[in-house]
């Protein structure tokens, strides 16, 4: 029996243990396996290791299940009290930029106002107004952000 | 495909899309059956992949802490085992990147000439204990040769009887990788035989 032989049952031997193997070389491996104890031997034994493989038990430690499920509740709480905080967050910028943007004619008409009594320069008061949009802004980013680095070595 | 299968996909379809949905609204009590449920198939695996009972442990809990943080990403699409094995693969091979900054691939790829450092050496591996049971000592000796890159993929698929393509998946790598690497398995398998019945 040529090598090639030997090659091509070994071949199909694994084959088979992995996927669909075609009817025919189905069959001219088992006719095969029945003539050639080398190979046969060898199915045996890759039989054997892969049902000790399926069949190998591994002891759980003790209490595994009920140590992870506490674990995961205390996280669980941990992101719902994050995302509380969050949103009230987000509530409060949603309310102050509504609130904004609806009193901005009158707030620009006081810092006219303020700005003719004073005399002072149009720049100033028009630099002044756009600060009374800005800060409260600028104070929403760096309290976002600095939550953000807080959480950076935290998972997502 | 046959009645009994469309009816056992349609029913685990079903499952994995409850599974989601408890998982977006992080279901505390979804979770704690969850845990249950998979919990020696994913120490199982944890234990083959990083050779360690201990560091199996850590990661089993590393890996449910992560199933709720990114519970939302899992859509239901595919088998939540899977889904859950490729979390844990990802959270070993972080681990793995950490500790020497290489990915499980190379520091297992006996062509990279770095095969996994199991945590201590002189320990028998979980499967060096099951076989030592065992009569059949080329078998044992064979088995404990196989290098863990392919004990993996062994182990996800006869073990844990996944797809080939599910494996492809968990593993991030084509299917034509994940076949390779079973052949390979399965040939360094035999190999390790023929070895053994040779000495």
């Amino acid at each position: 029996m040529s090598e090639n032989v030997h090659d091509r049952a070994l071949q199909l031997i694994a084959q088979g243990r992995v996927e669909r193997v075609p009817e025919t070389d189905r069959v001219w491996l088992a006719v095969h396996l029945e003539e050639c104890e080398f190979c046969g031997e060898h199915a045996r034994q890759t039989d054997r290791a892969l049902r000790l493989l399926r069949t190998a038990i591994i002891a759980l430690p003790d209490g595994l299940a009920s140590r992870t499920q506490f674990r995961v509740r205390l996280r669980a709480e941990e992101l719902r009290e994050h995302g509380l905080g969050r949103k009230l967050l987000w509530t409060i910028a949603a309310v102050s930029w509504a609130l904004g943007i609806a009193s901005a004619p009158w707030v620009w008409r006081a810092f006219e106002w303020v700005g003719h009594r004073t005399g002072a320069p149009k720049l100033i008061w028009e630099v002044g107004f756009v600060m009374w949009w800005a800060v409260p802004a600028l104070l929403a980013t760096g309290v976002v952000l600095a939550m953000w680095n807080g959480r950076a070595g935290e998972p997502e | 495909m046959s009645g009994p299968t469309l009816f056992f996909s349609a029913l685990m379809s079903d499952e994995a899309k409850s599974i989601a949905r408890g998982l977006q609204k992080r279901d505390p009590d979804l979770l704690d059956r969850l845990i249950e449920q998979y919990q020696y198939r994913l120490f199982r695996y944890l234990v083959y992949v990083t050779g360690s009972r201990e560091r199996a442990e850590d990661f089993f809990q590393e890996t449910w802490i992560r199933v709720l943080e990114r519970g939302h990403q899992y859509d239901g699409k595919s088998k939540f085992e899977a889904w859950l094995f490729a979390i844990a693969r990802h959270l070993v091979i972080d681990w793995q990147r950490s500790k020497k900054a290489q990915s499980l691939d190379t520091l297992t790829d006996p062509s990279q000439e770095h095969p996994l450092q199991l945590a201590n050496e002189n320990v028998p591996s979980p499967l060096h204990q099951v076989l030592s049971h065992e009569t059949e000592e080329n078998v044992q000796a064979s088995l404990n040769k196989i290098p863990a890159i392919y004990r993996e993929v062994l182990v996800l698929r006869f073990q844990e009887e996944l797809q080939i393509e599910e494996m492809a998946g968990v593993l991030s790598v084509p299917l034509s990788t994940v076949k390779s690497r079973l052949y390979r398995g399965l040939e360094a398998l035999r190999g390790a035989l023929q070895g053994n019945t040779a000495s």
